[in-house]
């Protein structure tokens, strides 16, 4: 934010710190532990009166000279430099903190130059108890430059008090700083018998060779089991909340810890084995070989030391990107862009957003993320994402992703970071608005003179979602249901329940589940409905994507005679916005739905959040049913008792990914987006200018109430969900009223008290008491005759208008009334008594002129 | 864009500026000297393959086998100036670092490829034959090099007014050549090298062995020549260096002007009784004359930057946050530390002796 940035591709994401330091390290720690080795191979070769030793201490003594004078104190320049390129604001603050521990290291390098030099250059030339008082004195200025770099280094991933006091001392002896100076010691000696057994291999003499190998062994064998103790220490002294991060949140760690496992005993084993006489070439090579893995062993600790610190580089103070924890929250607000310095853009515009973008990557991304390149490739990370997706995923990254910090910008630089990523470079774009082509109809006929009877039929639900991928994944399966009621008409109607039969038939074209076309069946008798359950429906026709088959559904009396006929739409629809971040792409065959690649990244995404194994199992042939784990009222699925309910999961987990957008929070999944290719949200309401939360409460409200129940059922999960989301139709989170879902929804009568105009235009929050007074399952006060008879299907209330032709959702209004309005508005109760009527009968305030024409 | 704008925020220093200015005054002095033996000696001994090889043997293997140890100890001091430096001024060096990363990053591995050959040269010296002067060559045109790199940094840091071009080169690959100082900065310092070389085979044949002996005395000679010519036309280039300077630098119309021109002064006075020194061959008070200008010049230097910054940063704003027994430690490091080294030479010297003595 303070400085410019180095503006790498491939190279991006720390691979030049992770080169240099990684190798710099191991020859570092060379240097420590090989100060001790020459003194005490040189003191044992004394001891033994064996020159032909000595001579081979000598030997490595220029070895070791070359190896941590030229390579080692070149790459310790290059960590400085390399450090300073690609965050010099970390650099300025330990510089600035710690520059007389360094100053004083400096001291000792000093010392450690002027010792080996001495050393090695007198090598013979002295008294052999003098000589090795100057290899005891460069071993001990070696192990001074350790124990300084040592609290600088551990400060950053345990600042411990110095984030409340800033004291030096704070700082350097931080809650790490010990145990990591005892690891740090016993690697030394570890890498010193590594680097020992390479030259030892070397020997020509087979006896020297073999008890020389022996000697530089024990180096090997002996520290490791205080190694591993140290190791074991080093951890404890971490905070929990890091420790838990390190070893069970972050799944890039597994590697690398597991490497450091696996290593551990091969480092054992190799040095015994090399203990044993091998034969020298045979010993040269498996030396060779562990020397190498020696190298990747430090590795694996550096990646799980800088790993674990993500997303700090000085944990708890400042972020990988420069910016200080404290400044996180009003960089949200005042933005990033205006606020850095070397920002050439500081207004996004429609022109520059892509441009912005880049900069915003910058700032906020590359320091471990390359374009392209193997560190953490956001090209590859990012490859699933179209821009919107994309921008929901930043809006709550840091919650799941414990390597990730918050979005440190306003909302419109998160979006032209995410256009940047998923469009500039992958060229990925949202789904454009879906041109409709326009359905046929023709309304049934329908004469008021002579008919007898009024045939109702319609959807319990406004639209049945379908999400399954067969054989694979099922999250919402295929089914609609339909509900017809016959009347007989007079002055005083009856429901006809006896006598007759109800069947129903989908129109031609329309594949069922099975593949075949027109779909027919029964409906069963229920006391005073109609009901079938189970149709196997889905959107694709023969022209193509097809969300409102229109059903005509027949009664017939004993006798097979036609009593009555009616159509209706049973809507269903495939259009759910997965792919926005689990990606796959879209057949031009089927324009939505899920895919086949969007499942499997679902099923990856659940396995690594939620720790489950649901790829193996799908892979193993076995179709994954998310309501066998997650409890869903409209299925009638039980689930796991101790896992939330697959509302309250799906909702609590993707809301914190869509704060803050209103309706469009629920279009990312729900097929209601007003260019999309459903535009379910048809009805009287949508007309009126409300929206999705107008009922049924913003995403973060919504995913609240719902987990609100389950963690007052015991359920430890919803806290975590729950911790992000701030309510907005509640003052807290203590006045966030239960739900279940399906069964405590939205109650019409909240706004039309007493079915009046309504007082309020939302419901948020509050509920039906239970399923009984659910809109689909009331009736009118006579009991008998059901709402959504008159009214039809919730988010398609008369009058709707269905996107594909405006008389689709009104088909019996203009089938038995020539208008769009629900049955008997207007005062047209003679629809089915046959006359006028003086009586306010099925529910108050029915007699006078219908409001929204 | 206003270069004020650009200047990033420095961090808050732990004790007065005063400290920093005079360790990193102190070590840069000796991490130039050291440069300089380190650049004049290995140009010299090329010069002297490409002039002379077998004539120039006792000169050029001594510089062989001296190369790695002056390359070790130039790397050491340069981390301590680099080091306050950063203290200082590091807001300003980050981020002309930054611009010309590429670059910047580049010396680690020149200078890892400088050190290498060093070895390969004495180690090699023998086998090489006539070809020492590729390898020796190599090491002189890899230190030019990394010089020249230093000295773009150390000047774009200087001049914020050139620091927006960033925004159309990114990637890390400007240079400040379009500043008229570099060039003449560029060479005074090399050449000051290869003077300094010069006084530094000249001093090294008058101190070791018999400095009357014939073959001492050629070199001495040689030496001194290397030394005054190398300074005369160093003359010139500090001429050109004060011309390329910015209008209105050197007015004496404030204390830091008024110090950088006696500093720059009083530097050419003692220059120029080196010189007479050197052409009569009189090595120590050369050398004396040469010290002590190294000194002047390099207090012009600093105070040069100072003018040069002065729009838009001076040490004095830093902020402070007293910290002050951290500095004690150091200090007690740095006495003891000097302490045990030259104990420890002395240690190893009469142990050798010793040695000897003994059977």
């Amino acid at each position: 934010m303070n400085y410019p940035v180095w503006q790498l591709d491939t190279f991006g994401g720390g691979l030049l710190v992770i080169l240099i330091a990684v190798f710099h390290v191991y020859i570092s720690h060379f240097a420590v532990g090989g100060g001790l080795f020459l003194v005490l191979a040189e003191r044992k070769a004394h001891r033994e009166n064996n020159p032909d030793l000595l001579a081979y201490v000598r030997r490595h003594t220029r070895f070791f000279l070359l190896i941590t004078m030229v390579a080692g104190s070149m790459s310790g320049v290059g960590i400085w430099f390399i450090i300073s390129l690609l965050n010099p604001a970390a650099t300025s603050i330990l510089i600035h903190t710690f520059v007389f521990a360094w100053a004083a290291e400096w001291v000792f390098f000093l010392i450690e130059i002027v010792a080996l030099f001495l050393y090695y250059y007198s090598f013979g030339q002295m008294d052999h108890r003098r000589h090795q008082l100057i290899g005891w004195i460069y071993f001990g200025a070696a192990w001074m430059s350790l124990f300084l770099i040592n609290g600088i280094i551990g400060f950053m991933l345990t600042p411990g008090d110095w984030l409340r006091d800033a004291s030096f001392w704070s700082g350097f002896f931080n809650p790490s700083f010990w145990p990591s100076l005892f690891f740090r010691t016993f690697f030394a000696l570890i890498i010193a018998g590594l680097f020992g057994l390479v030259t030892a291999t070397w020997i020509k003499d087979a006896e020297l060779r073999t008890a020389t190998i022996r000697f530089c062994a024990r180096w090997l064998l002996i520290p490791f089991i205080f190694f591993i103790a140290s190791a074991a220490w080093y951890r404890a002294a971490l905070p929990a909340d890091l420790q838990e991060v390190i070893f069970t949140r972050m799944p890039s760690m597994r590697l690398f810890i597991d490497g450091f496992f696996l290593f551990s005993p091969i480092l054992v084993l190799g040095g015994l084995f090399l203990a044993i006489r091998l034969p020298a070439a045979l010993g040269k090579s498996l030396a060779i070989l562990l020397l190498l893995i020696g190298q990747l062993y430090m590795g694996c600790f550096e990646f799980i030391r800088e790993g674990g610190r993500r997303p700090y580089i000085i944990r708890d103070y400042m972020y990988s990107t420069s910016i200080l924890k404290s400044d996180a929250d009003h960089l949200q607000s005042t933005g990033l862009l205006p606020t850095a310095k070397w920002v050439r853009h500081r207004e996004i515009t429609e022109a520059n957003t892509l441009d912005a973008g880049r900069e915003l990557y910058n700032l906020l991304c590359l320091s471990c993320h390359a374009v392209g390149g193997p560190m953490r490739d956001i090209k590859r990370l990012a490859a699933s994402y179209s821009p919107s997706g994309l921008d929901a995923m930043l809006s709550g990254i840091d919650i799941f992703h414990p390597a990730m910090p918050p979005f440190t910008g306003t909302a419109g630089e998160r979006k032209a970071l995410a256009l940047y990523i998923a469009s500039g470079l992958n060229g990925k774009s949202d789904p454009l608005p879906v041109q409709l082509v326009q359905k046929t109809v023709e309304i049934q006929k329908f004469d008021p003179e002579t008919a007898q009877f009024v045939l109702l039929a319609w959807s319990p639900l406004g639209m049945q979602y379908v999400a399954e991928v067969k054989g694979l994944l099922s999250l919402l399966p295929p089914g609609n249901a339909l509900r017809a009621q016959l009347i007989q008409r007079g002055e005083t109607p009856e429901i006809v329940n006896q006598g007759v039969s109800l069947r129903y038939r989908v129109e031609n074209g329309l594949s069922g589940d099975n593949g075949k076309s027109a779909l027919t069946g029964t409906m069963m008798p229920d006391e005073d409905l109609f009901k079938a359950e189970g149709i196997p429906l889905r959107p694709v026709s023969k022209q193509g994507f097809d969300p409102y088959p229109v059903v005509t559904v027949e009664a017939r009396d004993a006798h097979d005679t036609l009593l009555a006929t009616t159509q209706v739409v049973a809507p269903v629809s495939t259009e759910m916005g997965c792919s926005n971040c689990h990606g796959g792409s879209l057949h031009p065959a089927a324009p939505v739905g899920l895919q086949r690649e969007t499942a499997m990244n679902i099923l990856q995404a659940h396995d690594r959040l939620s720790h489950t194994k649901l790829v193996a199992t799908a892979q193993s042939g076995q179709a994954i049913r998310c309501q066998s784990c997650h409890a869903d009222p409209i299925y009638q699925a039980k689930g796991d008792k101790d896992r939330l309910n697959l509302s309250a999961a799906m909702h609590g987990f993707h809301a914190n990914y869509l704060r803050d957008r209103g309706a469009d929070a629920c279009f990312f999944c729900h097929p209601a987006s007003r260019t999309g290719a459903t535009r379910a949200l048809r009805d009287i309401h949508d007309a009126a200018g409300l929206d999705c939360t107008n009922c049924h409460g913003a995403i973060e409200d919504h995913a609240l109430n719902l987990l609100q129940h389950e963690q007052l059922a015991g359920k430890k999960q919803a806290a975590m969900l729950m911790a992000h989301l701030r309510p907005k139709a509640a003052a807290n989170i203590e006045k966030i009223a239960p739900r279940k879902p399906w069964i405590n929804q939205p109650d019409c009568l909240h706004c039309h008290v007493e079915y009046q105009p309504p007082e309020t235009d939302t419901t948020a929050n509050t509920w039906t008491k239970d399923e009984q007074d659910l809109y689909r399952n009331r009736t009118d006060e006579s009991g008998r005759l059901f709402c959504a008879a008159c009214h039809s299907s919730p988010h398609a209330l008369y009058p709707a208008d269905n996107p594909y032709n405006p008389h689709l959702d009104v088909l019996q209004p203009l089938q038995y009334q020539r208008d769009r309005l629900p049955l008997g508005a207007n005062r047209n109760c003679a629809v089915c008594h046959t006359v006028a009527m003086t009586d306010e009968m099925h529910h108050p305030h029915t007699l006078r002129a219908f409001r929204n024409e | 864009m206003d270069p004020a704008a650009l200047i990033p925020t420095p961090d808050a220093i732990p004790v007065h500026w005063g400290w920093f200015q005079l360790f990193l005054s102190l070590t840069f002095f000796l991490h130039i000297l050291l440069m300089n033996v380190m650049v004049g000696t290995a140009f010299i001994a090329l010069v002297s393959h490409v002039r002379d090889d077998s004539a120039s043997f006792s000169c050029t293997e001594t510089i062989s086998r001296t190369l790695p140890f002056t390359i070790a100890f130039t790397v050491n001091f340069g981390v301590a100036p680099l080091l306050f430096a950063q203290v200082l001024y590091g807001h300003l060096m980050y981020a002309s670092s930054i611009l010309m990363a590429v670059f910047w990053l580049s010396i680690v591995g020149l200078l890892f490829g400088t050190y290498s050959l060093a070895y390969v040269y004495t180690y090699r010296y023998a086998q090489l034959g006539n070809r020492r002067f590729l390898v020796i060559g190599l090491i002189t045109m890899l230190l030019l090099a990394i010089a020249f790199i230093f000295v773009n940094n150390l000047t774009l840091m200087q001049e914020p007014t050139h620091w927006s071009r960033y925004f159309d080169q990114p990637q890390g690959r400007l240079l400040n050549l379009a500043d008229p100082m570099l060039l003449p900065r560029y060479l005074h310092f090399m050449v000051s090298a290869v003077a300094v070389g010069g006084l530094a085979i000249a001093l090294f044949f008058y101190w070791q062995g018999d400095k009357n002996a014939p073959a001492a005395q050629h070199w001495i000679a040689s030496g001194c020549r290397w030394f005054s010519y190398a300074t005369l036309v160093n003359f010139a280039i500090g001429l050109w260096f004060l011309t390329a300077l910015p209008k209105g630098l050197l007015t004496a119309s404030n204390t830091t002007s008024q110090l950088l021109l006696l500093s720059l002064g009083s530097g050419i006075l003692f220059a120029l009784a080196a010189v007479v020194f050197g052409g009569a061959r009189r090595v120590i008070p050369a050398l004396s004359c040469t010290l002590a200008t190294i000194a002047l010049m390099i207090a012009a230097r600093s105070l040069l930057r100072t003018a040069l910054l002065a729009p838009w940063f001076s040490v004095a704003q830093l902020p402070l946050t007293p910290a002050y027994p951290p500095l004690f430690f150091f200090l007690f490091f740095l006495t003891a530390g000097l302490a045990l080294i030259v104990w420890m030479v002395r240690f190893t010297l009469r142990s050798r002796r010793d040695r000897e003595v003994r059977p």
